[in-house]
């Protein structure tokens, strides 16, 4: 089935929003979402593929209504959940 | 798995619309284009993504004019398109599209 | 509105920190490896190196038929390499000339060549990017200030798989008296990507 990620064609979307001298993260939580992706595909625990994969399985409107990172947070949080790393009890308290 | 393509050799990719992940965009789907390289072998990211062996095969580099995937623009897109997803297509069945 | 202590973006970054302590006390993740790993790819990753890439291109005919026909090995002549990341890629220099500009895109996510250029720029992992350039480049490279002479063929490659690609900008006019460290200072992130002339 078709997935929202596949975005390329699509119209609608607008002009290209471009931030000056843009930081290369833009809060300490994405760079620590950015190494622990690495980490933990680099452990193993899940290949690059299958993050690819969790972020297209997002509902589209949680997709389109994400940042960058907050699409990382889902796959790496639905990822650790799925492989049974972590209990989604535990990823909830939080 | 399927055969080896060289260059300028025009190939349609898959009109697959899987249920599963895959890097064959939406809009090259079906689509007709000329082969510009193969850049190496590398295991199907649709079966790496399940979990499913998958052995390295050939991807290339696909070159589609922007009116055959949009009926619009005079630029040209290239896809990389793995060996899988790709089909030769006889210039003879090229011209009945047109 | 919200201040940073409080409201969505605060409930993320904790999200994050109470992940982070769960992976730590698996022995998954190391703050310090973390640290350490951020640190050496944000040092090491940047467009300068793009740009060291091009101006030698430019000043070195043979650097520039080698790197044209195999990207990766051309690379370490500089001390540089696509290494450095969870795998290596490989990667595709195209030439832009007087007839031929090329863009790059990665329409399923947000594929780019990090090595060389450093971490992407939240407007290339946009939606609205990654759908517009592949069906109307010219209007979307407009707004990004480059008008393009309409006999100027543009090709866009979307990084749909395992490489990388990386544009040459074609050599401004005029600059015959530079140097390679001043013709480097020339190149944008932008003109690596090819919204930019250079």
């Amino acid at each position: 089935m078709s997935r929202i990620h596949d975005v390329g064609g699509m119209q609608g979307f607008g002009p290209v929003e471009q931030e000056a001298d843009e930081p290369p993260f833009h809060a300490d939580w994405e760079a620590h979402v950015f190494a622990i992706n690495r980490a933990l595909i680099g452990r193993g625990v899940y290949n690059l593929d299958e993050f690819r994969d969790a972020i297209e399985r997002m509902p589209p409107q949680e997709y389109l209504a994400s940042s960058y990172y907050e699409k990382w947070l889902h796959a790496v949080t639905t990822l650790l959940v799925e492989k049974g790393v972590l209990s989604a009890r535990e990823v909830a308290d939080g | 798995m399927g055969e080896a393509f060289g260059p300028g050799d025009l190939v349609r990719t898959s009109h697959e619309d899987p249920q599963h992940h895959t890097r064959v965009p939406r809009y090259a789907r079906g689509a007709v284009g000329t082969v510009v390289e193969a850049h190496g072998d590398y295991p199907l990211p649709d079966d790496r993504s399940r979990g499913l062996p998958a052995e390295p095969q050939p991807v290339y580099t696909v070159r589609f004019a922007a009116r055959d995937l949009f009926g619009e623009g005079d630029h040209a897109v290239t896809v990389d398109v793995w060996q899988h997803h790709l089909r030769r297509v006889d210039r003879s069945e090229q011209e009945s599209d047109e | 509105m919200s201040s940073e202590h409080h409201g969505p973006v605060a409930a993320v970054a904790a999200r994050v920190r109470h992940v982070e302590a769960l992976l730590e006390q698996r022995g998954l993740v190391d703050a310090t490896e973390l640290d350490q790993a951020l640190e050496a790819f944000l040092t090491s990753a940047s467009p300068a190196n793009g740009a060291r890439v091009v101006a030698r291109a430019w000043v070195d005919p043979d650097f520039r038929s080698r790197l044209l026909a195999n990207a990766n090995a051309a690379l370490p002549e500089l001390g540089l390499s696509m290494g450095g990341g969870l795998q290596e890629q490989r990667l595709k220099v195209v030439e832009n000339t007087d007839h031929t500009h090329n863009v790059i895109v990665c329409t399923l996510c947000s594929c780019y060549p990090l090595a060389l250029l450093g971490p992407s720029p939240t407007w290339y992992k946009s939606e609205s990017y990654r759908s517009r350039v592949v069906r109307t480049p010219r209007e979307v490279l407009k707004e990004f200030g480059l008008m393009l002479d309409p006999s100027v063929e543009v090709t866009v490659w979307d990084s749909s798989a395992e490489s990388r690609y990386m544009v040459l900008p074609r050599r401004p006019d005029g600059t015959d008296g530079l140097g390679e460290e001043q013709l480097a200072a020339l190149v944008t992130r932008n003109g690596l990507i090819g919204v930019a002339a250079v």
